[in-house]
């Protein structure tokens, strides 16, 4: 107790005294270190919630319903659509039927008949426009042309990536057209029952399940598909409180309907992949802020050394007026406390106070999703606190090594 | 070694420094006896000895070998903590250029050992004003020692080292790095302190003029003791 006394008077007072620049630069390099240790995994975790939250808001929605494992679509879609238009929890809803097909373009203008078709293999989703639009917002993608109404026919909106000028950067990766935009005539082929589409639009998203993808009105699809039953693929919802999921989705199963379909939330059935990618992020994020932890600790080491090693007769005549090594030590290693706490708490005033919230309102633009800073107040502390002991130990290392030596040397200057 | 009002009782004590053939006796076995209450002058020519000699009896530094006895203390069978200790509650010193921590105010300068000791705050500040006052240095109490002449950053050493009582008070060359004037007055205060307050005094001095107010001055050359004055 009396070791610390005397070391938080003298560690207190150095801090004090000392070089308001010098002191200033310390807390910025500590204050740098703690955002390369937060911000660095925050974003690169940001980047993958990012499209997780694309994924969520334009595709998957809240609540996913597919179909039980031993069927091969949702059961009885009419009774399952009627009774969710009764839940004053559930804020949209859009139902899906999904297919796949071949999508050919410019066969009007082809003139070589032996040729290769310009045509691609295309995800076909039947859709209900005026749903679909209020659970995904989908016109908010067109990029080309507009959206479909919602009782026209013959009409259809591709999604970019089965476009060549779209996809080129991208490379060979998707099955692509050459061209096409809105007024274009295509012809979409499922088995031997072909139809011929009027591109109404041209849809374009982050989400490789909307730019990947062609729609068309669902009693289209289920004419072109022969699919009588009415039975869909996929609906999916969106709730009117966020993180209610959990309760809509008890209260669709107390209604029974969790015998007509699968219902999982978000969570439950966001593909497996996203987490995954999240948890490798993370742990990339963590091993790149942990070399910033190094060179911060590294940094601390020499502040903390050149300081005490300039104060070594100080700390000699110190032990030799009879005060104790380890209040000279912990005179040290607060010195380290106080600039390890400071530079985090600025970091962490510019983190949640500015960074969370601009990156929310100013998306880093990557090529998959927009990226935003994830900063999880648990984990955050966390990695202060592996910072705040790994600075202490730095603090304490050299001020060990001084304090060591012999006390008349120290007093004397000697080696 | 026997019992007697000696604090301090020194024999045969030898340093030596380096190894092999590069080995330098700078002590070379010396006798030396303090009694309490006594005010001792160690003088010699630079390079005689008396620093080392007086490292060794305020048990700052350790003999090559011989024997240390203070306050009845086998000092040199005391361990590094032991010897911190013994250091902080026997001992007092006053180095030749002040050695103030300059981070601290005068005040604060004198109430660390006294923290040390484990004095509340507010004890220690009190003891270390009325220390303070004692060295005539009132209205200086929060002066950094940058803010103080060396006469006076002297004085506040002083007011460090008498404090917490010690039962010697050692002064390496005090008026070294002192004018004339500032100088006299330092070696005056540690003379009232010796006999008005009955302190022990052991001071390493180069200057007779400042040893006249002592007891005896120990004369040293070349490692050795060789003469003793007794003056009062």
């Amino acid at each position: 107790m009396r070791a610390l006394r005397i070391g938080f008077l003298l560690g207190l007072r150095q801090v004090q005294r000392a070089n308001l620049w010098t002191t200033f630069l310390i807390i910025f390099v500590m204050m740098l270190t703690f955002l390369n240790l937060i911000a660095v995994s925050g974003i690169l975790v940001g980047l993958i919630t990012g499209a997780e939250r694309a994924v969520r808001a334009e595709s998957l929605g809240d609540i996913i319903i597919s179909e039980r494992d031993d069927e091969d679509r949702i059961l009885e879609t009419e009774t399952f659509l009627r009774e969710l238009s009764s839940f004053p929890e559930i804020e949209a809803f859009s139902v899906r039927y999904d297919g796949g097909g071949t999508l050919e373009a410019n066969y009007k203008e082809r003139r070589d008949l032996k040729g290769e078709r310009d045509s691609a293999s295309v995800i076909v989703t039947g859709i209900d426009p005026l749903l679909e639009d209020q659970m995904s917002k989908l016109s908010k993608n067109i990029i080309e042309g507009s959206y479909l109404e919602s009782d026209e026919e013959g009409f259809i909106l591709v999604g970019s990536y089965y476009i060549k000028e779209y996809a080129i950067q991208f490379g060979d990766i998707f099955d692509t057209v050459e061209t096409l935009h809105p007024g274009d005539t295509v012809r979409l082929t499922v088995g031997d029952t072909s139809k011929e589409f009027i591109v109404k639009g041209i849809i374009q998203s982050k989400v490789d399940e909307v730019s990947l993808n062609t729609y068309i009105p669902e009693r289209e699809f289920r004419r072109l598909f022969d699919r009588a039953d009415r039975n869909a693929d996929q609906i999916v919802i969106r709730v009117k409180d966020i993180g209610s999921e959990d309760e809509v989705k008890a209260t669709l199963l107390a209604s029974g309907l969790g015998s007509l379909g699968k219902i999982q939330t978000f969570e439950e059935g966001k593909p497996k992949f996203i987490t995954d990618i999240k948890n490798t992020f993370n742990i990339l994020g963590t091993f790149i802020g942990s070399i910033g932890i190094v060179v911060a600790s590294i940094t601390i080491f020499i502040i903390i050394f050149i300081n005490a090693l300039s104060r070594r007769r100080q700390i000699g005549i110190l032990k030799g007026i009879g005060i104790k090594r380890n209040a000279i030590e912990i005179a040290y290693v607060l010195q380290a406390a106080f600039y390890a706490l400071i530079g985090s708490g600025l970091g962490a005033l510019v983190t949640y106070g500015f960074l969370i919230g601009y990156f929310e309102n100013n998306p880093i633009k990557f090529p998959f999703s927009d990226g935003i800073l994830v900063a999880p107040v648990n984990e955050t502390l966390i990695r202060f606190a592996v910072l705040f002991v790994i600075t202490l130990i730095a603090g304490f290392l050299p001020a060990w090594l001084i304090v060591r030596k012999n006390t008349l040397n120290s007093i004397l200057g000697r080696k | 070694m026997k019992q007697t009002n000696s604090i301090i009782e020194a024999k045969n004590i030898q340093r030596k420094f380096g190894s092999g053939n590069l080995i330098t006796h700078v002590l070379k076995g010396i006798d030396v006896t303090v009694k309490t209450g006594e005010f001792v002058a160690i003088m010699g020519k630079s390079g005689a000895g008396k620093s080392t000699l007086m490292y060794q009896l305020s048990v700052l530094d350790e003999p090559s070998s011989g024997e240390i006895v203070i306050d009845g203390t086998d000092v040199i069978a005391l361990n590094e903590n032991q010897r911190t200790a013994f250091r902080l509650h026997t001992l007092g010193y006053v180095f030749q250029d002040y050695a103030l921590v300059p981070d601290l105010s005068a005040e604060e300068n004198v109430m660390l050992p006294l923290l040390m000791r484990g004095l509340s705050w507010k004890e220690a500040k009190q003891k270390a004003r009325a220390s303070i006052d004692a060295v005539d240095m009132k209205n200086k109490y929060r002066n950094l020692p940058s803010e103080l002449s060396g006469g006076e950053q002297q004085r506040v050493a002083i007011a460090r080292a008498i404090a917490g009582n010690p039962k010697i008070l050692f002064a390496d060359e005090p008026t070294a790095n002192l004018d004339s004037i500032s100088g006299a007055t330092v070696v005056e205060l540690i003379t009232k302190l010796n006999k008005e307050n009955g302190q022990t005094v052991v001071m390493v001095t180069h200057e007779r003029e400042y040893a006249t107010g002592c007891d005896r001055i120990i004369h040293m050359e070349d490692g050795l003791v060789t003469d003793i004055e007794q003056l009062h």
